[in-house]
C-alpha cells in the first residue's frame, strides 16, 4: 500500500476567519477548530464574535476574538497583531466578512453603498491578507481561501455592485496565487450558490426560496453552510497543497460554467 | 504510514459504498483506489491489464480490502458494460464512478497524428467514459444517489502547442461532465471533473530527467514543484464524499498555478 500522508488535521496552526460571528463564518471558524487550528474570530459585532470563539473553545482549540469592521485597515492591522500575540502566527486566512448586495437594482446603488460593499469584500480581503502574509511567508506555508459567489462568476440581474466585488475577489486568489507561491503559500476561491443562511433570510421568504429552488437548482435544494465549509476544510488542509489560483463552487448546479 | 482514519471528518468517508475506479491497475488509477479504500470504500479495479490489475488488488487486499476485479477494455461497450453487471451482481451496487482510465500518447504534432491514434485516444477517452457511465447509471439512478468524477488534464483548460487529439479528448470529458451533471441532478448523482497538471508519478519519473523537471518546473510552476499522486487522489476522493453533495458540474484543478484560467 503507498504512503499516503495526507490529513486534514489543522494541529499547531492559527486560522483567521473574518465574518465569524454569524452564519457561515461561524460555520467555518467550528469547522477548523474541531480539526485542531486556534481560531481568531473576527467580526464587527462583538457578541456574536464571543459567542462564536464561546463554541470554538467547546471544542477545545483555542479562540481569540477580534471585533473590528474588516473595511478598517488600522483596525485590521491592530487586531491582526493582538491575535498573533495570543495564538502565534496566523497561517491560514478565510476571507468571509461581506453583506448582501440587496437585490439592489443599479438605480439604487448610490455612492455610500457602493462603497460599503465594495470597502468589505474587496478591501476588507486585501488587507487582511497583507496583515497575515508575513506570518505564512515566515513560515514558508499558508492557505487563503477567499469566498466569493457565483454572483461574481456570471452576474445577476441586480446587486451589480456585490457582482462586481465578488469577481474582484476571484482577481485577488488569482493574482495572490501566483505572487504567493514561492513562499509555499496557495490562494484558492469557494463561490457558494444559494446557501440558506441568516443574510438570504433577509432577501427571501419561504415561497421565495422554495420558487428559488424549484427554478434554478438542479440538485433540488438550497445549500447549508457545511456544504460550503467542507470545501473550505478542504482547500485549507495539506491535502490540497497542489491546488491554487482555482475556485470551487458548491452550488447545486445552478451555475456551471469555465473549467 | 497509512491513511489515518481518524483524521478525516465522519462525511469524507466511504463505508459501505463501492467504488469502480477505470484504469486502477496501475498509476494514477491505483492511487485513487488505494485511498478510497483507506477510506472505507469497496474497490472494483477495472483494467484492460488483469496482470496489473491483480496488483492493485494484492495491494488492497494487504490493506484489509475486499477488492473485485473486472477486466475489460473500456472502449470495448459490450465486454465492459457485462463485466459491470458481474460486478452489480457481486457487489449489490456501485455508489462511485472514476472515470480515470487513460493513455498519454507521447507530445505529437498534428503530421504525427495518424487515424488510428487519433481514434484510440477519443475510444480510451471519450467513448470509454461515456460508455462506463451510462454502464453504472441505470443502478445509481435506481437507488437515487451516486457520485462520478471524470478525470481531464490541463491539456484541455490551456493551451498545448502539441498532442491536439489528447488536448481535444480531455475537452470532450470536461464537456460532458457539465451535461452530465445537469442531467442526473434529479437523481442526486454529481457528476464533476478532476483535472490534473503534472503529477511525479513513475512514469514521469522514468521519461524526463531531473534536469528537464527542474527546468520546466521554474518556467511553468509556481508552486515549485509536481503533484504527489496521493494529492490528486485526495481531491478526487473528495468530490467522491458526501462533503461535495452539493457541488456538481464542477471542474477543480490541482496543477500548482500552472493554469489559472476559468472562474
Amino acid at each position: 500500500m503507498t504512503e499516503i500522508p495526507t490529513t486534514r488535521r489543522l494541529d499547531g496552526h492559527s486560522a483567521l476567519i473574518t465574518g465569524a460571528g454569524v452564519g457561515m463564518g461561524r460555520s467555518h471558524a467550528l469547522a477548523l477548530a474541531e480539526a485542531g487550528a486556534a481560531i481568531v474570530v473576527q467580526d464587527i459585532v462583538a457578541e456574536t464574535a464571543e459567542e462564536t470563539a464561546g463554541l470554538v473553545r467547546e471544542r477545545g482549540a483555542k479562540a481569540h476574538v477580534m471585533v473590528c469592521d474588516i473595511s478598517d485597515v488600522a483596525a485590521v492591522n491592530a487586531g491582526v497583531e493582538a491575535a498573533r500575540a495570543d495564538l502565534g502566527p496566523i497561517d491560514i486566512l478565510v476571507n468571509n466578512a461581506g453583506i448582501s448586495g440587496g437585490m439592489a437594482k443599479f438605480d439604487d446603488i448610490d455612492e455610500a453603498y457602493f462603497d460599503r460593499v465594495v470597502a468589505i469584500h474587496l478591501k476588507g480581503t486585501f488587507f487582511a491578507a497583507k496583515a497575515v502574509l508575513p506570518d505564512m511567508r515566515a513560515k514558508g506555508w499558508g492557505r487563503i481561501v477567499n469566498v466569493s459567489s457565483i454572483d461574481g462568476m456570471v452576474g445577476c440581474p441586480s446587486s451589480a455592485h456585490y457582482c462586481a466585488a465578488k469577481a474582484g475577489v476571484l482577481g485577488l486568489a488569482k493574482a495572490w496565487a501566483k505572487e504567493f507561491a514561492p513562499w509555499g503559500i496557495t490562494v484558492n476561491a469557494v463561490a457558494p450558490g444559494y446557501i440558506d443562511t441568516p443574510m438570504m433570510d433577509g432577501l427571501l421568504d419561504d415561497a421565495g426560496k422554495a420558487a428559488h429552488v424549484a427554478a434554478r437548482i438542479p440538485l433540488g435544494r438550497m445549500g447549508v453552510a457545511a456544504d460550503l465549509t467542507a470545501a473550505i476544510a478542504f482547500l485549507v488542509s495539506e491535502e490540497a497543497g497542489f491546488i491554487t489560483g482555482q475556485t470551487i463552487s458548491p452550488n447545486g448546479g445552478e451555475v456551471i460554467v469555465g473549467f | 504510514m497509512t491513511e489515518n482514519s481518524t483524521n478525516q471528518p465522519a462525511n469524507s468517508r466511504f463505508d459501505g459504498q463501492v467504488a469502480l475506479i477505470t484504469g486502477s491497475g496501475k498509476g494514477m488509477g491505483r492511487s485513487h483506489a488505494e485511498t478510497l479504500a483507506a477510506r472505507g470504500a469497496r474497490i472494483v479495479v477495472q483494467d484492460v491489464d488483469r496482470a496489473a490489475a491483480e496488483e492493485t488488488a494484492d495491494s488492497l487486499r494487504a490493506a484489509g480490502g475486499d477488492p473485485i476485479l473486472a477486466i475489460a477494455d473500456v472502449s470495448d461497450v459490450g465486454a465492459f458494460a457485462e463485466a459491470i453487471r458481474a460486478v452489480e451482481a457481486a457487489a449489490g451496487r456501485i455508489d462511485i464512478l472514476v472515470n480515470n482510465a487513460g493513455i498519454a500518447g507521447g507530445s505529437p504534432a498534428m503530421e504525427e497524428i495518424d487515424e488510428a491514434n487519433y481514434d484510440r485516444m477519443f475510444d480510451v477517452h471519450v467513448k470509454g467514459a461515456f460508455f462506463a457511465t451510462k454502464a453504472v447509471l441505470p443502478g445509481m439512478k435506481a437507488r437515487g444517489g451516486g457520485k462520478i468524477v471524470n478525470i481531464a488534464s490541463v491539456a484541455a483548460m490551456g493551451a498545448v502547442g502539441s498532442r491536439a487529439h489528447y488536448c481535444a479528448a480531455k475537452g470532450a470529458v470536461l464537456a460532458m461532465t457539465k451535461s452530465w451533471a445537469l442531467e442526473f441532478a434529479p437523481w442526486k448523482i454529481n457528476v464533476n471533473c478532476v483535472s490534473p497538471g503534472w503529477v511525479m508519478t513513475p512514469m514521469v519519473h522514468a521519461v524526463t530527467t531531473a534536469e528537464w523537471r527542474k527546468t520546466h518546473i521554474d518556467a511553468e510552476i509556481p508552486l515549485g514543484r509536481y503533484a504527489e499522486p496521493w494529492e490528486v487522489s485526495a481531491l478526487v476522493a473528495f468530490l467522491c464524499s458526501a462533503e461535495a453533495d452539493f457541488i456538481t458540474g464542477q471542474t477543480v484543478s490541482p496543477n500548482g498555478g500552472q493554469v489559472i484560467v476559468g472562474i
